[in-house]
């Protein structure tokens, strides 16, 4: 409360006004503040990175206490992997890294005023806000589809809870059944990672319920690595895999949560388990705060990732329009990075360089056999466009494949701990 | 005639490439034994690059399967980088990240890690 009046005073005086105009005014008032909503990969990034140069006050604010990683979850939904080597405590963050934690919600941004408040009542001041909600979903376009829906035809595309209840449903299912998963259309949280879920789930049932089948009904008519998995799948699991795009089904339209069914512009198919996953949009706090625009997704500053909707508050993350850049924790590390540095510029003074915008991800096509792909970025007209791609390719060895899949694992290891300041 | 034409050209190629190498390592050179330090560890250009180096090496140097860089001096990882720039095998990541780098990021990555390193602290 105390810093919330001093901010109203302060922004009667002019004093907002003076902290965009010239930053180092800020410095001269004590530590410049940056307040973080979401404790995700994005904003844990950024919150951890501004932490480390001392010179900034930053504030974490999560309601949970811990964050459950949404890679490598598709390896906890076929046994491979439990719920608690993919979770993390936010404690090391606060604790390493000169980060306070607020676990509270935020519910309303004033960017006028640059406060912020909790669910709790607390209101916080900011020179700077990072926000990295993650996503939300557009529950209206499948028929039937619902927050109460998800709770008996999970989406699991939120890591912890939606992913347990999937993983149970999948243990019990009877063997000979149908396990339906819904791809979403684009834009969505990482583009290969409902035929990654497809690919180790049907690892899963190769060895312990071979009469299964999986059915993939698509919103789209192709998807990233769309070859690796084909080939894969034909290599795997021949007969277990089935992939319908949109142009065969006219996609899913409507669930029937009672009757476990899944309908299609033409058909209806009943599934032992389904799994929904839903268009996407950003979460419902960038949309209050005006950091949406009609698309459903928030629009940056591809250097800075400053919101061009609402100045002093940045985006990082899945909720942003990334240009070229996909929506994975990859990015949003990389973007994290950018941003803090760009924060740090405005705040401090410190000198500023282009960014080196990344992503990696490497996808499971079978516990020993795994692909990755490599892209830079860079800033142009506005936009990220993507400067170099490379992608593992079809026909490779089957070392080379379990290489990769030793790197993902040592990748896993050293990007959680860059992220949460230490492991799970 | 034709095959002789193709011949010459990657003939000619190689010697400009070989020449590109010459020049980029004599300016790599150059910047290492003529550093600048002005910006603040924390923030500086190499420190921020470095940045990408630990979204994917383990910052305390163990790593499982992913080489450690948190020992290597200067001059090993501008040697390493420019393998990796040079060709997509054996990690297309590392020649993604290696191709993005100009000589000057390069350097300055190197001079931050191995600074990093000989203090006794994590990249």
């Amino acid at each position: 409360m105390t810093d919330w009046t001093r901010r109203q005073i302060g922004a009667l005086a002019g004093g907002a006004l003076l902290a965009v105009a010239a930053p180092h005014t800020v410095r001269g008032q004590g530590r410049a503040k940056v307040v973080v909503i979401g404790g995700g990969i994005g904003g844990a990034t950024v919150a951890r990175y501004l932490g480390d140069m001392k010179s900034i006050d930053v504030t974490l604010i999560e309601p949970n206490s811990t964050h459950v990683t949404c890679f490598f979850s598709s390896h906890y939904l076929a046994g491979l992997r439990s719920l608690a080597s993919l979770t993390f405590g936010l404690e090391t963050l606060a604790e390493g890294h000169d980060i306070t934690i607020i676990r509270d919600s935020a519910v309303a941004i004033d960017p006028a005023g640059r406060a912020v408040e909790l669910r709790g009542g607390t209101k916080l001041s900011y020179d700077r806000l990072v926000v990295a909600p993650g996503i939300a979903f557009k529950f209206g376009e499948i028929e039937g589809y619902d927050e109460d829906a998800a709770k008996i035809m999970p989406h699991a595309w939120i890591a912890g809870p939606q992913s347990e209840l999937l993983r149970r449903q999948l243990e019990s299912m009877d063997d000979g059944g149908v396990f339906v998963i819904a791809a979403p259309p684009n834009p969505f949280r990482c583009p290969p990672a409902p035929y990654e879920r497809a690919s180790l789930v049907a690892y899963y049932f190769k060895q312990f319920k071979p009469k299964s089948k999986i059915l993939i009904l698509d919103a789209k008519d192709q998807f990233s690595g769309q070859e690796l998995f084909q080939d894969a799948w034909s290599r795997h699991y021949p007969g277990i895999i089935e992939w319908l795009p949109s142009q065969f089904t006219g996609a899913i339209k409507a669930v029937n949560v009672a009757a476990r069914s899944v309908v299609t512009e033409g058909e209806t198919f009943r599934a032992a388990v389904a799994n929904i996953i839903p268009a996407q949009k950003a979460s419902l706090i960038g949309e209050k705060a005006g950091l949406t625009d009609a698309s459903g997704w928030c629009p940056v500053d591809p250097v800075t990732f400053e919101s061009t909707l609402q100045p002093g508050i940045h985006v990082v993350g899945d909720s942003i329009i990334g240009g070229d850049m996909p929506k994975s924790a990859f990015s949003a590390n990389s973007q994290a990075k950018a941003c803090a540095f760009g924060i740090a510029a405005s705040l401090t003074g410190s000198p500023q360089f282009p960014p080196h915008l990344f992503n990696s991800c490497y996808t499971f096509l079978a516990p020993d056999d795994a692909f990755t792909n490599a892209l830079t970025f860079a800033p142009e007209g506005g936009r990220i466009k993507t400067v170099k791609m490379f992608i593992s390719k079809v026909g490779e060895s089957a070392e080379v494949r379990r290489r990769t899949a030793l790197h993902a694992v040592g990748w896993y290891s050293a990007f959680t701990a860059d992220v949460f300041g230490g492991g799970p | 005639m034709k095959r002789e034409r193709a011949a010459a050209t990657v003939s000619r190629a190689k010697g400009l490439a070989a020449e590109i190498r010459w020049l980029l390592g004599i300016s790599l050179c150059a910047i290492l034994l003529f550093p600048e330090r002005s910006a603040p560890a924390e923030v500086s250009q190499g420190a921020q690059i470095a940045a990408t180096c630990a979204s994917c090496h383990d910052p305390t140097g163990g790593g499982l399967a992913i080489p450690p860089i948190a020992a290597l001096d200067e001059r090993a990882i501008v040697k390493a980088m420019l393998a990796f720039r040079a060709s997509e095998s054996p990690s297309h990541v590392m020649h993604a990240v290696a191709l993005s780098l100009s000589d000057d990021e390069l350097a300055a990555t190197a001079r931050y890690l191995a600074d990093r390193a000989k203090a006794g602290r994590q990249p």
